[in-house]
């Protein structure tokens, strides 16, 4: 069976480079999505994110990837911004839509400490399943300013100087983590192995 | 959380150079050797900057920086000679994770920092602020450590914060390269004049050092050069002395 992932490639800047690489250290296959029809082509999808949450709503659609991501039922594994946006909504540069894959918000993390929240922190794993098996304790690098706020699809909570924050969630073939895997040495390999692993 | 051990390489295409006071320069090897033996080492950060490129208004020279990217996989900060978003958009396609910036944005023009960070990400833009100590306070330098620019370091600090950048980048003209100490003063005032991120660099020569800004500052970050390039202290060795020492760093 083909295992190829299809990272999707959407507006100005982005970490593709370093997504793709990080699935070919884990044994993986991967090509960069940059047109709407090569979704057929893949049997995995990851959403990479840079940039805000608006802005990447608005990528989304003038690249027509929109239409493609509602009807997809292939697994999809959203990063940092890419998992904020499986979300309902947004509020960063305003309200906007997000996929609403997750019934989520995603608001300013609620802290009072340094924000961005960067550097390496470790998961609290709160949902067996299979992206995270093994990976209870690991630590991964995180990069953010918001964070998603939701009650019933979480796979791991982190804490950041006394607040504890969704950092990965799970809803059937929805995947969104809010670290990045392909910044976390090992661990994140390990996570992207597990990706890979996961029967469709 | 843990505190950032980063490693700093100071680069001179295309060999990384170790500027003593910001001046005269060693070379010490290349970007994507010394890059993957420090992440091998434990580092959890590597920072890449052309150090003369903005000075000698030339432009950011490419193809080390996709070199070195691909060595890691962990986050990588670049800068140098950076002038406009288009420059941002280069360096996060050649594999960086972060773009530094100083000299455009503090002599030509500040709001590239809130082009850059509206379009990419505030945590994407980081700021280099290199400070001299100039009677009780401290003025920005920029060209590494060699034009004067007549701004107060810290209200600069807080308008790169109000400006959107994610993170500060805290060099010292006076401490760089010297390797006796860091200006904690100067340490403790950024960090706490800020509600982002501050890595500190210039002054590491022993590990003590390291312990010392840290338990004085509380940066969330510490940018090492000299103290690996010469000292053949691994990136590991200084964790285990700070986690010895009760400070919380990464595995």
């Amino acid at each position: 069976m083909s295992n190829l992932i299809g990272v999707v490639n959407y507006g100005v800047a982005g970490n593709i480079h370093s997504i793709k690489k990080t699935i070919e250290k884990a044994g993986g296959e991967s090509i960069v999505i940059n047109k709407p029809d090569q979704f057929n082509n893949v049997d995995k999808i990851i959403l990479p994110g840079v940039g805000s949450f608006k802005g990447a709503m608005q990528e989304l659609k003038n690249d027509g990837f929109l239409e493609q991501l509602g009807k997809n039922k292939k697994p999809i594994l959203g990063i940092c911004l890419g998992m904020q946006i499986l979300s309902t909504v947004g509020f960063e540069y305003g309200k906007t839509k997000g996929l609403n894959f997750i019934q989520a918000e995603v608001r300013p993390i609620l802290v009072d400490a340094k924000v961005p929240h960067v550097g390496f922190n470790t998961i609290d794993i709160v949902s067996e399943n299979e992206l995270l098996n093994g990976l209870e304790d690991e630590e991964f690098y995180f990069m953010h300013s918001f964070e998603v706020v939701n009650y019933t699809n979480i796979l791991s909570l982190t804490e950041y100087e006394g607040h504890k924050f969704v950092s990965s969630v799970q809803k059937d073939n929805i995947y969104g983590v809010q670290f990045h895997p392909e910044k976390s040495r090992d661990s994140g390999i390990k996570l992207f192995k597990n990706f890979i692993n996961i029967k469709r | 959380m843990t505190v950032r051990i980063i490693a700093k390489l100071d680069v001179k295409p295309p060999f990384v150079v170790k500027p003593v006071h910001f001046e005269g320069l060693r070379k010490v090897g290349t970007p994507p050797e010394l890059a993957k033996k420090y992440y091998v080492q434990g580092a959890d950060e590597v920072v890449y900057i052309d150090i003369v490129s903005s000075l000698y208004q030339r432009d950011i020279v490419f193809d080390e920086i996709e070199k070195t990217a691909n060595k890691l996989y962990i986050p990588f900060g670049v800068g140098g000679a950076v002038r406009s978003v288009k420059d941002f958009s280069k360096l996060f396609h050649m594999g960086a994770d972060k773009v530094i910036i100083n000299t455009f944005a503090v002599q030509e023009d500040s709001s590239i920092i809130n082009k850059s960070a509206e379009i990419f990400g505030g945590q994407a833009v980081v700021v280099n602020i290199e400070a001299k100590k100039n009677g009780d306070s401290w003025e920005c330098y920029t060209d590494c450590g060699r034009v004067q620019s007549g701004r107060d370091v810290l209200e600069w600090a807080q308008d790169v914060e109000k400006r959107g950048a994610g993170e500060i980048l805290l060099q010292s003209v006076d401490k760089d390269g010297r390797k006796n100490g860091f200006d904690l003063e100067l340490c403790k005032k950024v960090v706490a004049s800020v509600n982002i991120p501050v890595v500190v660099a210039s002054g590491a020569g022993k590990v003590e050092d390291i312990r010392e800004v840290i338990e004085y500052a509380d940066p969330s970050g510490v940018a090492i050069a000299s103290l690996l390039h010469y000292d053949n202290i691994a990136i590991s060795e200084i964790k285990e002395y700070l986690r010895s020492s009760g400070i919380k760093v990464s595995r």
